[in-house]
């Protein structure tokens, strides 16, 4: 049998197991608090492709998870900790709040809006690449640079918001709206699911090519695996590092920026946590493209569904954050047992 | 006081041990000879409580028991020394025993456990500082404290009524100079001489021969030899592993190009930041169409040495020519998981890993998988590397397979240049000779060959040339007009006239 084949088997299963089981969990909480598991569960469903409109938001609460989520899988795949997807994603939302109000590129939509989220990419991919130039002259570990840089990011954003981006005609801390025409279509009415939700499925079917037939893409992947020999091999480590990490806080970075430009169109300077949660979609979609496109929806469904539950039956939304932290805790388990035991090496004498 | 009866088992579709019986009586040397792959491992990790047998048994003292943890193993007078030390390298020796044997709540009464320490190591002529950090010692020297803990353990569990004292010794000597084999192997034998079995795993004829009271030769899992040690080497090796086999004869090198070297290193040095000289004005050419070896205890510059020669180090002073980008060297590692192969990847993307950046095996920047397969099929097949298929992760192959494949990879571009460091450890004797065979092969096509390497026999079967790594410095041997005592004595640092 292929092995790719029988390890996308293994991973699927155990990540469906894994669902399985953190919902049951949940479940049975609930049914403890007295809603019965089966209302639940067809509630949920309802609340989150129940018909066209309500899978069309949870399309869109899947969008900025698809962009963060792709943002932390490439990074890890390569060995890279990026931690700072948070950051990232709220500078490209700057960014790109930035264009749309005092400093609007020039030409019509179809010339302002590329420009602007190339714009928004490029500050976010230098932001995380301070964290790899750190490593570099000093050392400092990426995984505890980008948490930081995380705080500062928000910090900046949060000083951007309230004096230079300040929207005059109130006082609350937030920016204007931004100009109509750098604002992304609306694919379907009477919801926000916007154009950058699409863009995000084809940036994971992008790197799902670039992965798996091409050379950057296995070499991204041998230095994630074993640095020690992509360097033996002649495999230029450091140039794919910083090239990943670029590539990653440019996702991020341009995830902020179609989630303000399609969603919300100004930015209130409080920290989203689309970044932290994408770290969680990475995981249960298990580094994978095309699984961090399934994870990204779940994670949307059960955002909508949640917010249906509450409206419906009382349940706190927050259970949906609840299901979300018991699934990563039960995937990671799950994929350490199926690494045990699938991955084992040979029995030597 | 052991024996095991009729023991099964397999893994999958792969029977690792067939209805083997075996016994070992106090105050014997029991040696276990076999391949790579032929069970030995296997046998002693069902006795250690590692592995549960499908079938058979296991008595001690005539009773049957059940071993179903290391832990209870332990007890019942069961002690293994693996070939991977259990030890905490940052920790003291006394420390490293009481970790390992203390199992009272409660202060550990250090002086207490260095008292039996010494004891038990003067009871084999050993001389140990229980204080001593074990990062600190030598490999032979952990190796003793290994020994001691095992010792130990087998001490509190017979004072704590076990009726068995079993000490099974996994390739003790694979990672120890010829030395320090030379000081273990009286040790075993006293040990015996107090009554403790010992089973002693290996696949060295010779050192069988030496310690071993009886030897039981497993093939393929099964018994297919039990008798004295005094049968004859050949016989022995021809049972192993089924067919006489044929070392590989040294064969002077058809004609060293002086002309051409390849690898010039001239005066190079190497100090490490704390200022310790690890290479000490290293001049050494290697000629095209000759194996030149260096010979050495570990730890005494070879690694500093092969990490100048890739690059990964900037040499203090000094020069080295010749040796360019990776991709153009055959470089056979010490640790191939940690410097050849990406373990999780498959077989054939481990294969390819050197060439995938030139045609046929891609494009642009696009990857030809179908002629990655094309190739890794073509190498395993003359390299022999036995997989169930070429997509399988390569962290499921056998020791011996997993080299045979980097050398595949290494040794199939053709390199002009090849650094070979310890290229057959672990490996057993049928897999060692094809390495060392394919090592003559690139030489006779006129590779230049460095060969870095703890085995001294090995070595003089194949080498050209033979020089002695000491503390940093290199010193020319001239053998073969010298012999393998002052050979011995430059590895320890002692510059005996004739050998200079």
């Amino acid at each position: 049998m292929n092995s790719h084949f029988q390890s996308a088997v293994v991973s699927i299963s155990v990540t469906v197991v894994a669902v399985g089981i953190a919902m049951a969990f949940v479940l049975v909480v609930l049914a403890m608090m007295g809603h019965a598991p089966t209302t639940v569960m067809s509630m949920w469903l309802e609340g989150s492709a129940g018909n066209g409109t309500r899978f069309a938001m949870s399309l869109q609460a899947a969008g900025p998870l698809l962009f963060t989520g792709l943002a932390a899988a490439v990074a890890f795949r390569c060995g890279v900790w990026n931690i700072g997807g948070e950051g990232q994603f709220l500078l490209g939302a700057m960014t790109m709040v930035a264009c749309g109000t005092v400093m609007i590129p020039p030409g019509p939509a179809w010339c302002a809006l590329p420009i602007a989220c190339l714009l928004a990419s490029a500050v976010a991919a230098s932001w995380a690449l301070l964290a790899t130039v750190a490593e570099r002259w000093r050392g400092a570990p990426i995984v505890l640079s980008t948490i930081l840089l995380n705080f500062i990011a928000v910090a900046v954003v949060g000083m951007l918001v309230e004096g230079p981006l300040h929207d005059p005609n109130t006082t609350a801390p937030q920016t204007a709206s931004m100009v109509e025409h750098l604002r992304l279509p609306i694919l379907v009415d009477g919801t926000k699911l916007h154009l950058g939700v699409m863009v995000g499925m084809l940036a994971a079917i992008g790197l799902f090519i670039i992965a798996r037939w091409t050379m950057i893409g296995f070499e991204v992947r041998v230095v994630g695996l074993n640095a020690r020999a992509a360097a033996v091999v002649g495999i230029p480590v450091w140039s794919r590092q910083v090239l990943v990490m670029a590539v990653s806080g440019g996702l991020a970075g341009l995830g902020g920026a179609m989630q303000v430009s399609g969603v919300s169109g100004m930015l209130s300077g409080t920290s989203v946590s689309y970044g932290y949660a994408g770290i969680a979609v990475a995981m249960l979609g298990r580094l994978h493209p095309l699984g961090i496109i399934a994870a990204a929806l779940f994670m949307g469904m059960l955002s909508t569904g949640a917010r249906h539950l509450e409206g419906r039956l009382g349940i706190p939304r927050d259970m949906g954050d609840v299901v979300q932290g018991v699934v990563v805790i039960a995937v990671l388990v799950g994929s350490m047992l199926a690494t045990q035991r699938f991955m084992r090496p040979a029995q030597e004498p | 006081m052991l024996s095991l009866s009729a023991i099964s088992k397999r893994f999958g579709s792969v029977s690792a041990v067939v209805d083997v019986s075996l016994t070992c009586a106090a105050g014997q040397v029991h040696g276990l000879l076999g391949e790579n792959g032929a069970g030995k491992s296997t046998l002693m990790n069902i006795l250690f409580g590692l592995v549960t047998p499908d079938a058979g048994s296991i008595a001690l003292a005539g009773k049957s028991v059940r071993v179903f943890s290391p832990h209870q193993a332990q007890r019942l007078g069961i002690a293994m020394v693996h070939q991977h030390f259990a030890l905490v390298p940052i920790l003291s020796v006394v420390d490293n025993i009481i970790l390992a044997l203390d199992d009272k709540l409660g202060f550990a009464d250090r002086a207490k456990w260095s008292q039996r320490l010494r004891q038990r190591a003067a009871s084999l002529h050993w001389d140990i500082n229980p204080q001593a950090v074990v990062g600190t010692l030598a490999i032979g020297q952990q190796q003793r404290v290994e020994i001691l803990k095992a010792l130990l353990g087998l001490d509190q569990a017979s004072n704590m009524g076990a009726v068995a004292k079993i000490l099974i010794l996994d390739e003790p000597t694979a990672v120890l100079t010829e030395q320090e084999v030379d000081e273990l192997l009286p040790a075993i034998r006293r040990l015996a001489s107090d009554g403790v079995a010992v089973l002693y795993i290996s696949h060295k004829l010779d050192e069988v021969a030496r310690v071993c009271d009886v030897v039981t030769v497993l093939r393929r899992g099964r018994v297919v030899h039990h008798g004295t040690a005094n049968t004859p080497p050949a016989q022995l090796a021809a049972l192993m592993i089924g067919a006489a086999i044929e070392k590989p004869q040294r064969t002077a090198s058809p004609a060293p190009d002086s002309a051409m070297s390849p690898v010039i290193i001239k005066n190079l040095c190497l100090c490490a930041t704390n200022g310790r000289v690890e290479l000490d004005d290293i001049n050494l050419n290697i000629r095209a169409g000759e194996i030149v070896a260096i010979a050495g205890v570990e730890g005494n510059g070879q690694s500093a040495l092969v990490e100048v020669l890739l690059g990964q180090r900037v040499p203090t002073s000094g020069s080295v020519h010749g040796v360019g980008s990776p991709t153009q060297l055959g470089y056979i590692p010490d640790d191939r998981h940690r410097d050849a192969l990406v373990l999780s990847l498959s077989l054939r993307d481990n294969l390819v890993l050197k060439q995938y950046r030139s045609l046929p095996f891609s494009w642009h920047g696009w990857l030809s998988l179908r002629q990655w397969t094309v190739a890794a099929k073509r190498l395993i097949s003359a390299y022999d590397v036995r997989a169930l298929n070429v997509f399988v992760p390569v962290v499921t192959l056998s020791g011996g397979n997993q080299q045979k494949a980097v050398i595949a990879r290494e040794l199939s571009s053709q390199p002009s240049i090849i650094i070979a460091v310890n290229p057959t450890r672990g490996l057993d004797i049928a897999a060692a000779t094809s390495v060392l065979k394919r090592l003559i092969a690139a030489r006779d096509a006129g590779a230049a060959v460095l060969l870095i390497h703890h085995d001294l026999d090995e070595i003089m079967s194949i080498t050209d040339r033979l020089l002695v790594m000491h503390e940093g410095q290199l010193t020319d041997t001239n053998w073969p007009a010298s012999n393998r005592a002052q050979i011995s004595q430059l590895m320890l640092g002692h510059v005996a006239g004739a050998a200079t």
